[in-house]
């Protein structure tokens, strides 16, 4: 077995979609003859995870992060290339295999809606063969994790989305998988309880060594929790390595924010930067990461500086400029 | 502490990791089953079904209505003399009878798998080393009780109050028994197979729909299959549906001999047999391409 818990070479997915223009008579038509298209969800994907990372999956909608989320839980087998996690192929589906892994979606849930938490839990622990003692250890740890004692024991259905996702956490983790998949887990929830759970994965992560992958839009997330993160766009691996080295690579640009004295000094300014946002008297300019130091000596030569600091984009700003343009422009 | 019980369970895990290539996943072996978690889940349904139990007792009062209808026509129609060789006694016994087996080897899961597959629930079902039968099976068993607390009160009522002429042999009642499993069975797999069709079809419980009129036809509801004119008794005898209810009404209320007792169960395990292969083979090309184009 090699070192990587989770090994993926030239993943390929390809689906098969049925098409049909609107209408009765297309209705029909495709009846009789069926128009495919194929779509390529993931081309050429390849990567490597060591045992306790703690991996951010990003990109837009449909890029492709929860198809590859679905290969290597086991819910898909893919049209080319190789997946092991574990040593498991995991569309295979073994026992062996599910016992180890858990996937938790922000938008499905395990529980009934019309019974206690607790008996959900206790009915995972036997589906799981968690042996009881290992069974009330994790429960309890858990439990005191989350702050959720006084759940356990009132029906699902009065609780909060919140209140929910705890359970799900729970739920996904009485058997300590030794991989975790997390597909948008803190959608929907209010600012405090995506910081508290935050906390938690983190916190869980440390103490557990579970190996994690992240899929979450919001980029607090990410940026709070995984140190490595993998841009998948179209399907495509665009960058893998670390969150800071992600705007270094992709974005060649960075900010420079100045305070000048007097109100106007925008004539001075070299054509290589674009004015981002102007307000009385302050400036911030975006200009190519390459030029930037010879730009900076020329503003401070030229106008009346006051204050001036060179900053990286918000990983917002350029998340967002990669899902729109799927490349960075200066 | 969690360190520590990860250490161990990591040995305690070696040993399945090798084998991990051989084995396909999709097929039910032996070591596939995880009893102790089917039971587990048969557990939990049961208490969630409780919290409803008006809600299931209106719909056991649903089912029992047509058996009920057909029960008053039928007695009325002997009066006092027999129709068919049956008496009005002999009818009220078989209709009473035939409400509880109807209700005990009614499978209303045949009509939820179809929107689990349709409304991505198999996600969840698949990602645990659990059949998924197995929350089909648990929602049987958890429903039967809970029907049962309904229909054998309302039955019992109803028999002291329509005097019923029933004379269960041994040889019929132990015989009744087996009849009435593997009519539970085979209308559970009958039902599954067809209701997996929503692997491949949106709307395969059309399918479903036409199962219960033909069972209302075929399966001795609308009357004993004995009853029924030429063509109807041929198609009662030879399709699958009169071994899904009608037969171990007939076992026990004592209208075959022995010869059709065993003909009957030879059906019986011949249907069985054929179904539980037709769910196997649907149950498996049907995942590979719930995995192939994605949930």
């Amino acid at each position: 077995m090699t070192a990587s818990q989770i090994v993926v070479k030239n993943l390929c997915k390809t689906y098969r979609v049925p098409e049909r223009e609107a209408g009765v008579g297309a209705a029909l038509k495709s009846l009789m003859h069926r128009v495919y298209r194929d779509v390529e969800a993931v081309r050429d994907v390849s990567f490597e995870i060591a045992r306790g990372e703690f991996v951010g999956f990003i990109g837009p909608n449909g890029a492709g992060k929860t198809t590859t989320l679905k290969v290597l839980s086991g819910l898909l087998h893919p049209t080319a290339g190789e997946v092991r996690v574990l040593g498991f192929t995991p569309w295979e589906r073994r026992h062996d295999y599910l016992r180890r892994i858990s996937m938790v979606l922000g938008n499905k849930s395990q529980m009934l809606w019309d019974i206690p938490p607790l008996d959900s839990f206790n009915v995972l622990g036997d589906i799981y063969h968690v042996p009881p003692a290992e069974f009330k250890r994790t429960l309890d740890e858990l439990v005191a994790l989350l702050d959720m004692e006084e759940l356990l024991t009132k029906p699902v259905r009065n609780f909060s989305l919140g209140e929910r996702m705890k359970c799900e956490l729970v739920a996904g983790l009485l058997h300590r998988p030794d991989v975790l998949f997390l597909d948008e887990p803190t959608l929907g929830l209010d600012v405090s309880m995506q910081a508290r759970l935050r906390r938690f994965f983190a916190e869980y992560n440390r103490r557990s060594g579970v190996t994690v992958i992240l899929t979450s839009h919001y980029m607090a997330d990410v940026t709070a929790l995984c140190p490595r993160v993998i841009l998948i766009h179209h399907g495509q691996l665009l960058y893998d390595g670390a969150l800071q080295g992600l705007a270094e690579k992709l974005a060649p640009f960075k900010l420079i924010r100045l305070a000048l004295s007097g109100a106007n000094g925008q004539a001075a300014l070299p054509p290589e930067a674009d004015v981002v946002e102007q307000e009385n008297g302050h400036l911030t300019l975006r200009v190519p990461r390459a030029t930037t130091p010879t730009i900076t000596a020329h503003l401070l030569n030229t106008l009346p500086v006051v204050d001036l600091s060179v900053e990286d984009p918000p990983i917002e700003a350029v998340i967002d400029q990669i899902y729109q343009e799927g490349k960075v422009e200066v | 502490m969690m360190q520590e019980a990860r250490g161990k369970r990591q040995e305690t895990r070696g040993k399945g990791q090798e084998a991990g290539s051989t084995h396909h996943g999709s097929r039910i072996t032996l070591s596939q089953i995880n009893l102790r978690g089917g039971l587990a889940l048969i557990r939990r349904t049961w208490l969630s079904w409780v919290q409803h139990r008006s809600f299931f007792f209106l719909l056991a009062f649903g089912w029992m209505v047509p058996p009920l209808i057909y029960l008053f026509v039928w007695s009325t129609a002997a009066g006092g003399g027999t129709v068919g060789g049956f008496s009005r006694g002999q009818f009220v016994a078989y209709y009473l009878i035939l409400i509880v087996v109807n209700q005990l080897t009614y499978s209303q899961t045949n009509w939820t798998v179809g929107d689990v597959i349709r409304y991505g629930g198999m996600n969840s079902l698949l990602l645990r080393p659990l059949s998924p039968v197995f929350d089909a099976l648990s929602s049987e068993v958890a429903g039967k009780v809970v029907y049962m607390l309904f229909i054998v009160p309302v039955t019992a009522v109803l028999a002291l109050w329509l005097r019923p002429e029933l004379h269960v042999t041994l040889q019929n009642g132990l015989a009744f028994v087996p009849a009435l499993a593997l009519a539970w069975a085979l209308r559970f797999f009958w039902g599954y197979w067809l209701a997996l069709l929503a692997f491949w079809a949106t709307r395969a419980d059309a399918l479903l729909a036409l199962q219960d009129a033909l069972i209302f036809l075929l399966a001795g509801q609308v009357a004993p299959t004995a009853l029924l004119p030429g063509i109807l008794h041929q198609a009662a005898t030879w399709l699958p549906f009169r071994y899904m209810v009608g037969f171990p009404v007939e076992v026990l209320t004592g209208q075959l001999d022995a010869a059709g007792i065993l003909t009957g169960f030879a059906f019986q395990l011949g249907w069985l047999a054929v179904t539980l292969a037709l769910f196997s083979v649907m149950w498996r090309t049907g995942v590979k391409r719930y995995s192939a184009v994605g949930g």
